[in-house]
């Protein structure tokens, strides 16, 4: 194969057809949306739009409340990042360099939370957040997001922060560092690219949520995007297919933005069995 | 996570640093262990707690009604039901997420031009939301307009367009092909991690002593995956038996309960049929039926780390 020009030719033709026949659907995705919606519904469908058409970005952006989700939808996520990511450095240094009683135990149970579904959670949540008179906000949802982020922040954080040379935070402490002074001096610029991934897939997680957006918001001032989005082109009688395609393009946008940033931090986030499903 | 780990067990026998200060480590994962208590541990036991009341859910008025909500369910055909779909779902999706799984990562290992866009193309149905993913499948299979019919009578594949999601098997078909194409980019990047990591030197021996490409993938390739394999299937079965949003938003459950798997079945029992107790219940079974993957997974996940 590579000695030969052609039988090479033909791998990589093969090769990026199979990737293109499986990525089709995310294609196929941007070129509904570019069509106007009179070409949508012809039979058969053409491959590629006859015209090109910004219409209905235009009027999910100013005829809908298509903003609001989007901007509810990142005040949750980044909020949901802040205080995960936070808490969790903090935990994460405590479980790989310090010794006290039950932190296996507590590693256990982070991993054990980890993988617990969230529908055992959902309905003491709901009961909860609704004794606390809170259901119906973004806060509500912040605080169901912490029981799928968090967990998930700590572990991969903990594998990450393990790596960290010891030696690095003795030598401080030897030229008179004291514990926290050399967490804040070397170990958080050391452990930095993790902080990084870890925010980013915590974003995303809480960025592409439902359950709990469906669940506990009741309320369209404050619906996120991935519930919004649905209750407001999706109707049992009729469904707005280009404005779907649309904003399911400008939903991906910020994950995309965040995915291309990322692309080498990634392998070793996913090696971490990082990102949760 | 392998790398990691290994690195903090070298050093574990002359840890210095972790035998002082216990205390400030504590202060430490206070945060945590407080979030912990409040939004997990106390929503879990009370979960326990609230499958022992048939609870109405528009008032939240309960009555203590023990074990029946346990009873009823394990006497239910909804139920049974419910766990045979989602053992079918996680079954079919997890084996086409994995045959896929490996077969891309074996692909995007070779030397293809753009090869970073091509992965990158691959991996992003993990990273989009399920909501996205799932409208744009339901675009694909619709049934008048959608092109998988117009690609497949194009193709002379069939005659007639077919309803991919309000009949069956086509809905259980749906379901599991759509969940492997959302999934499935998990097991690539997980193998891929581990191809990267296999020595040439294998290959050039077994090419020497005469072995074609299917003989390397057998003898070589696939014994060095094992263990990766084990850690993402056995991942895999705990997301995919828990998964809620694909299903829910693709077919509902439908037609009527042909793919409701047992998350719906909370979400339906809680909000539809306004029974928290007996909804509580299901979670409870749900969990102490992926307790054995767990377990599993405590042992030899956490074991192959080190």
């Amino acid at each position: 194969m590579r000695r030969f020009g052609l039988s090479r030719i033909l791998f990589n033709l093969l090769a990026w057809a199979i990737v293109l026949v499986v990525s089709f659907p995310l294609l196929w995705t941007i070129v509904t949306s570019l069509k106007p919606q009179t070409e949508l519904f012809l039979i058969p469908p053409s491959l590629l739009p006859g015209e090109v058409t910004f219409e209905h970005y235009r009027k999910l952006l100013l005829e809908t409340r298509f903003l609001t989700y989007f901007s509810n939808s990142v005040v949750v996520s980044v909020a949901t990042t802040v205080l995960v990511v936070a808490v969790a450095v903090l935990g994460a240094h405590s479980l790989v360099r310090f010794a006290y009683p039950g932190r296996e135990r507590l590693a256990q149970l982070v991993l054990f939370t980890y993988l617990l579904p969230s529908v055992v959670l959902i309905i003491p949540l709901y009961l909860l957040l609704v004794r606390m008179g809170i259901a119906n906000t973004l806060l509500s949802l912040v605080v169901a997001y912490t029981t799928f982020a968090l967990p998930f922040a700590v572990w991969l954080l903990r594998s990450f922060m393990a790596g960290i040379p010891q030696d690095l935070e003795a030598a401080a402490m030897v030229d008179g560092a004291s514990r926290m002074g050399a967490f804040f001096d070397v170990i958080l610029p050391q452990a930095l690219p993790g902080i990084i991934s870890t925010a980013v897939f915590t974003f995303i997680l809480a960025w592409n949520e439902y359950l709990f957006a469906l669940v506990l918001v009741n309320q369209d001032s404050s619906r996120t995007l991935t519930t919004g989005v649905i209750t407001m082109l999706v109707t049992s009688f009729h469904i707005e297919w280009s404005m779907l395609m649309a904003a399911s393009v400008m939903m991906s946008v910020p994950v995309i933005v965040v995915f291309a940033f990322l692309q080498k931090h990634l392998t070793r986030g996913f090696g971490a069995g990082a990102v949760k499903g | 996570m392998t790398h990691a780990e290994a690195a903090a067990r070298e050093t574990a026998p002359r840890l210095k640093l972790s035998t002082k200060d216990g205390l400030l480590g504590a202060l430490l994962i206070a945060p945590t262990v407080l979030i912990f208590c409040a939004v997990i541990v106390y929503p879990l036991v009370s979960a326990i707690y609230l499958s022992l009341f048939s609870i109405y859910t528009p008032t939240l008025k309960g009555s203590w009604v023990g074990l029946d909500n346990y009873a009823a369910l394990l006497a239910s055909g909804e139920f049974w039901n419910a766990f045979w779909v989602n053992v079918v779902w996680t079954v079919g999706t997890l084996v086409l997420q994995v045959v896929l799984g490996v077969a891309l990562a074996l692909l995007l290992h070779q030397n293809i031009v753009f090869r970073s866009l091509a992965r990158s193309l691959i991996l992003f149905p993990y990273f989009m939301s399920t909501v996205v993913a799932v409208l744009v499948w339901r675009w694909v299979f619709n049934d008048l307009y959608g092109i998988l019919n117009h690609a497949m009578m194009w193709m002379g594949l069939m005659s007639m367009p077919l309803d991919w999601i309000g009949s069956m098997p086509n809905a259980m078909i749906s379901v599991i092909l759509v969940g492997a194409w959302k999934y499935f980019p998990f097991v690539v990047i997980s193998v891929l991690a581990r191809l990267q990591t296999i020595p040439d030197h294998l290959y050039e021996a077994a090419t020497m002593d005469g072995a074609g490409w299917w003989g390397r993938f057998t003898d070589i390739t696939l014994p060095q995956l094992r263990e990766v394999l084990f850690i993402v299937i056995l991942l895999r079965a705990i997301w995919d038996f828990k998964e809620f949003d694909l299903i829910y938003l693709l077919t509902g459950g439908g037609p009527v309960t042909a793919t409701q798997t047992l998350p719906l079945l909370v979400y339906k029992q809680a909000f539809a049929l306004n029974e928290m107790g007996g909804a509580s219940a299901v979670a409870v079974l749900m969990m102490l039926f992926m307790l054995g993957f767990m377990l599993l997974y405590f042992r030899y996940g956490r074991a192959t780390e080190s």
